[in-house]
């Protein structure tokens, strides 16, 4: 009895104690005024002149915060590679998806060059309009998902192929740094002609580093949606 | 009637409000699910609400998307009256980092279950100090 007691006063402690943090949180939460004069107003202003690129969250992503962006693909290059070594290697292990659906076959057989092609375009005019790198691998990614769901056993990807990809984006993407160090003066700066705003070949390095992203997080997702289904031993 | 929902102000709140509960349903799930593989699903609601409190939280009334339109019917160009795009390419930073460390997580559970064959965290006792 003494017990219970005890257990229920402890009760009635902790959760006025969290009530009272969910209140205390809430209210500043709920009095938090972000002033109108920000970064993001100055970036605006300057992109015009310095980037010349359509989209003002692609110059942002790539340019003004370039270095940002290397460490993300850094992070995502090494949670890759931290599943490969944990998981194993996928040439010994079975898909889990077994059943072969007739239907799925032949959609995919005419959805996958369309899809390719579709995260190719979001890639490549990712300073003109909503995409980018990342949204663009990730859409030819999803292209070989489908794959993988269709064929089975049957869909053998080359990984020579991916994991010379992934390192021929990473090092042209080190090497585009590299270069603005070497030709104008920091790092990621723009040695490339900017054109005008609204042009295909316009904004100077930004679709060069975009293009890189984009096969890198393509063949990256794709290791990794292959290590997730083939994950079955033989 | 439904003018208020065009104020700035009250579409914060509301936001704000929203994208906590759904952070306490997370925090919940993390707390009292047993199962490994839940409790990452619990994680990654958590970090879909912090998206939505930041993105939501720069959100304003009557601005446009930060893209300049040159050709075209309506031709938009840089100016203040344009949403701010720094919470927007940063969200897309943690986006990517969010996926990473969810599928090295999800990983390191199904490298745990074929070791052990078991995902309940109540019968994690490998590590456990055995008495004499």
């Amino acid at each position: 009895m003494n017990l219970k007691k005890e257990i229920k006063l402890h009760t009635i402690i902790s959760s006025l104690l969290i009530s009272f943090m969910i209140v205390t949180l809430l209210g500043i939460l709920l009095n938090f005024n972000h002033s109108s004069s920000s970064l993001g107003m100055e970036l605006l202003a300057i992109n015009e002149t310095q980037t010349q690129s359509a989209n003002a969250v692609t110059s942002v992503v790539t340019y003004f915060r370039g270095l940002d962006t290397l460490g993300e693909v850094t992070i995502l290059f090494l949670s890759v590679f931290g599943i490969s070594y944990a998981i194993g290697d996928a040439k010994s292990k079975l898909n889990i998806f077994k059943d072969e659906n007739q239907l799925l076959q032949i959609g995919v057989k005419i959805l996958f060059p369309i899809i390719i092609l579709f995260g190719i375009y979001i890639v490549l005019n990712g300073h003109l309009s909503p995409g980018g790198g990342f949204q663009g691998g990730v859409i030819i990614a999803s292209a070989f998902l489908l794959k993988f769901l269709a064929y089975g056993e049957n869909i053998k990807i080359n990984h020579k192929i991916i994991s010379l990809l992934e390192s021929f984006s990473a090092a042209g993407f080190i090497l585009t740094g590299v270069l603005g160090v070497l030709v104008m003066d920091r790092f990621f700066g723009n040695f490339l002609p900017l054109g005008k705003m609204g042009d295909f070949f316009s904004a100077g390095i930004i679709p060069l580093i975009y293009i890189f992203v984009g096969l890198k997080v393509a063949s990256e997702i794709t290791a990794l949606a292959e290590y997730f289904i083939k994950v079955k031993d033989v | 009637m439904f003018d208020i929902f065009n104020e700035t102000s009250f579409l914060h709140t509301i936001i704000t409000i929203g994208s906590f509960i759904i952070f306490g349903i997370a925090i919940v799930g993390v707390l009292t699910r047993k199962n490994l593989f839940k409790i990452f699903l619990s994680l990654s609601i958590a970090e879909a609400s912090l998206f939505l409190y930041f993105i939501g939280n720069h959100f304003e009334v009557s601005k446009i998307a930060p893209i300049a339109n040159i050709a075209g019917d309506n031709i938009t160009t840089f100016s203040s009256s344009m949403a701010d795009p720094v919470p927007q390419a940063m969200i897309l930073t943690t986006i990517v980092i969010a996926i990473a460390i969810l599928a090295l997580g999800l990983t390191f559970v199904t490298s745990y279950y074929k070791l052990t064959n078991n995902i309940d965290i109540d019968k994690m006792d490998e590590l456990k100090e055995v008495k004499s």
